[in-house]
């Protein structure tokens, strides 16, 4: 008589790993992508290898927080960088103002950037698509606007130097870093399929439905906006101390705008799709630093062509052609497979002439 | 025949030996290539290289070493990030051996905090800010020891340039129009760096002499550094009665400045800091509105700053077409700089080089440079100053220094000629 399985026992994991996660190109790939980062410095640690997968992993953080609230509700904000940025100048003036290392002044960054999130989530409570936008776009501007009017306290132009370093070697800045990120992107993807996501997709489809049927859609847009500041104002602390300067670069258009390509690229409401648009398009970039001239010409070309061929993004576009849905349980299934790998129904029924 | 093969091969295996053996420096020369200040970084670095590769190259103990330029493209305009990430691909993946160039200055900062994790010596040509090096290599010696800045002069050094040139203009306008208590408006650009300069302005423009100008300031205004009309700035200007206007201009607005000065006769001489003018495209830019326009420079054409600067700049010219910007006579001296400090070093380690940098007297084609204690460039008579140019007759011509009186020396460069108020003005201020 054999004993039942024990959920986290090594059969179980095993059996798990067999039957729900290698079944489908999907979820290999993203196993094989976490392995690939876990166990890249065995194979190099090249300084300059870790910079660009550290920065990556930074961003692809950025824009997976940004797919949470506009891409899942959206509530498309063109302002980002604003947390981004607000949580690095919080981590940069408590570590300098209170000598607090980067260990407490990250989390502490994180968490004014979301006090600001509910603070930029209000007005966003009366005003839908371009309107929010637009106002999401003003707070960077306004932020700008008072570095250079406090350059005493916040650097003026030349930001704040000099601050801490995340680790004391590349390799321990690329450990915390890949961390981090894997453990946020996996919260945030937990989130994003969970109750609460449910609504958040529901408010995007339709508010005045969701309302109807008696949620409080005011406590899910906030939520969805302090969760999403949250993780960008990480993101925005960890670059801040990555880089060792907090300045006003990172309140830029083009740091706003960023979050936005690498979304849209990967394909939004996903979580997965930035990620994956950011590990796709942050290396490329760097790649084609062989050819300088090429390089912002290359990169708006295969954007244009992954938007003509795959408008969903390229882990949507790539996920419909690698998988296929049950047509009974909806279950998903390989590409490859003929009968349904949990009803057993074939996946493509076959059509034959009958003869009179 | 056989012993023409074994002669050729020979040769020719003599020949691949003594390539291989030749040592090279590979200089890593940082910037936005896509401006016209990264663009003229490459080019003063290329023609540096190349005079002293022709020369032999770099005698570095008994070794002579040829150099090789790395183009870094770091992209700084756009992204602070993408700045510091080419100057570690620079060190790591290219292998270069020092660096020198960078532009704007908060990507320089975090440029130079990756030049500092793999002490390399990084010898700046373009950021201008003081605290690039004020306060980090004074403060953070061992870190920070690396950095040097040829060009241009710190922030506070240009401003107090321009302030030279302001009290000519006031001068000229005391002289040539009579008005012994001139007004002077301030324009300047709504940007911090401008901040210090603008209340050091208002001081010094309404103190008495020997201290100050003696004059009024008719107002300040604060356009934006990309504001494309300046019109109702200068409306107002006119309506306060002033006769100078002091620009405090580092972005785009100096063109729009330019041309509606121009377009409006403002009656009243535009001098200062406008970087826009600084260069040979102002003419064109300005559709020809911005003559008689006065701003602080590096070079300017037929002035001989040293004996060094005109052929330098004919050189430059015939080379690139183009006249050459601060960044690229900045890169040129970058260069030597560095190859006489590795001359006297003997060795290429980068602790000797730093030494041997810090003990630079080199006069380039901006000047004679000498470091400070902070690795930046000594400002005043006897060494870098830079000049005071003014658009006139199609082309710049330098006003200052002049017979500029320090202590017991006198300033005074071959080609510069005297500041020529605009006939607006003159015709204006004399009815």
């Amino acid at each position: 008589m054999t004993s039942p399985l024990r959920i986290w026992s090594l059969p179980w994991t095993l059996r798990y790993l067999r039957h729900e996660v290698l079944a489908l190109p999907g979820r290999t790939a993203a196993l094989l992508f976490v392995l690939f980062l876990l166990l890249f410095p065995l194979f190099s640690q090249d300084p300059y290898l870790l910079r660009v997968l550290t920065l990556t992993a930074l961003f692809a953080l950025y824009a997976a927080s940004w797919d949470l609230l506009s891409g899942y509700t959206g509530q498309v904000s063109l302002g980002h960088a604003f947390f981004f940025g607000l949580a690095g100048y919080a981590s940069a003036i408590l570590g300098r103002e209170l000598g607090l290392p980067p260990a407490l002044t990250i989390p502490l960054g994180a968490l004014l950037a979301t006090l600001a999130g509910v603070l930029v989530g209000l007005p966003s409570l009366r005003l839908r698509g371009p309107y929010l936008s637009l106002v999401t776009l003003a707070f960077p501007i306004m932020a700008t606007g008072l570095i250079f009017l406090f350059p005493r306290f916040t650097g003026g132009e030349l930001g704040l130097s000099g601050l801490p370093r995340l680790g004391q070697s590349r390799l321990e800045e690329y450990y915390l870093v890949v961390g981090i990120f894997l453990l946020s992107v996996l919260f945030l993807w937990k989130l994003a399929g969970s109750r609460v996501g449910l609504f958040f997709h529901a408010i995007r489809e339709d508010e005045v439905a969701v309302r109807m049927v008696g949620v409080n859609t005011v406590r899910y847009k906030l939520l969805a906006f302090a969760v999403s500041a949250f993780f960008a104002g990480l993101a925005g602390g960890l670059h801040a101390h990555y880089l060792r300067v907090a300045g006003p670069d990172s309140l830029s258009l083009f740091n706003s705008i960023q979050p936005v390509i690498w979304s849209v690229f990967g394909g939004i409401a996903t979580i997965y799709g930035p990620v994956a648009g950011t590990f796709l398009l942050f290396p490329f970039l760097e790649a084609l630093r062989v050819a300088e001239e090429l390089r912002m010409l290359a990169f708006a070309l295969l954007i244009l062509l992954v938007m003509r061929f795959l408008p969903q993004g390229v882990v949507r576009g790539a996920l419909e052609r690698l998988e296929e849905e049950c047509p009974r349980c909806k279950v998903k299934n390989a590409f490859t497979r003929k009968a349904c790998r949990a009803c057993g129904v074939p996946m493509h029924l076959e059509t034959r002439e009958v003869k009179p | 025949m056989s012993r023409v093969w074994i002669a050729a091969l020979s040769g020719f295996a003599l020949w691949a030996g003594s390539t291989a053996s030749a040592q090279t420096l590979r200089i890593g020369v940082v910037g936005p290539m896509a401006f016209v200040q990264g663009e003229h970084t490459w080019h003063g670095a290329t023609l540096a290289a190349e005079e002293l590769n022709r020369a032999g190259g770099v005698l570095v103990g008994n070794q002579r070493y040829r150099i090789e330029l790395v183009r870094v493209d770091t992209n700084e305009m756009t992204s602070v990030t993408d700045a510091a990430t080419a100057v570690e691909r620079a060190i790591t993946a290219q292998r270069v051996d020092f660096l020198i160039g960078g532009f704007r200055s908060e990507a320089v900062l975090a440029m130079t905090e990756v030049a500092a994790d793999y002490k390399k010596p990084f010898i700046i040509t373009g950021a201008a800010l003081d605290g690039i090096l004020a306060g980090r290599v004074d403060r953070n010696y061992e870190r920070f020891k690396y950095l040097f800045r040829v060009s241009p002069t710190k922030s506070s050094d240009l401003a107090r340039t321009s302030l030279l040139l302001l009290g000519e203009v006031v001068q000229a306008v005391r002289r040539d129009l009579r008005i012994e208590r001139p007004k002077v408006a301030i324009l300047a650009e709504r940007a911090a760096w401008a901040d210090p300069l603008v209340e050091t302005a208002s001081r010094l423009i309404a103190a008495p002499p020997p201290q100050g100008y003696g004059a009024e300031v008719a107002g300040t205004w604060r356009p934006s550094a990309t504001a494309t009309d300046v019109t109702p700035e200068l409306t107002a200007i006119q309506r306060a009665g002033a006769q100078v206007i002091f620009t405090v201009l580092s972005g785009p607005v100096g063109v729009p400045f330019g041309r509606d000065w121009g377009r409006l006769k403002i009656p009243a001489a535009a001098v200062g800091i406008n970087v826009e003018a600084q260069q040979e495209t102002w003419l064109k830019a300005t559709d020809n509105l911005g003559a008689y326009v006065a701003t602080l420079n590096t070079l300017a054409p037929a002035v001989a700053i040293s004996p060094k600067t005109i052929p330098f700049i004919s050189n430059f010219q015939a080379r690139f077409k183009q006249f050459p910007i601060y960044t690229a006579s900045g890169a040129y001296g970058a260069l030597y700089i560095l190859a006489e400090a590795l001359n006297r070093a003997g060795t290429t380690a980068a602790d000797a080089v730093v030494r041997a940098l810090e003990a630079t007297d080199y006069t380039g084609p901006a000047g004679r440079i000498v470091f400070d204690k902070t690795h930046d460039v000594t400002w005043g008579p006897g060494y870098t100053t830079g000049l005071g140019v003014q658009w006139i007759g199609g082309r710049m011509q330098a006003f200052w220094p002049r017979q500029w009186r320090v202590g017991n020396q006198t300033v005074s460069y071959a080609g510069v000629q005297p500041y020529q108020l605009p006939p607006w003005v003159v015709e204006a201020w004399r009815r």
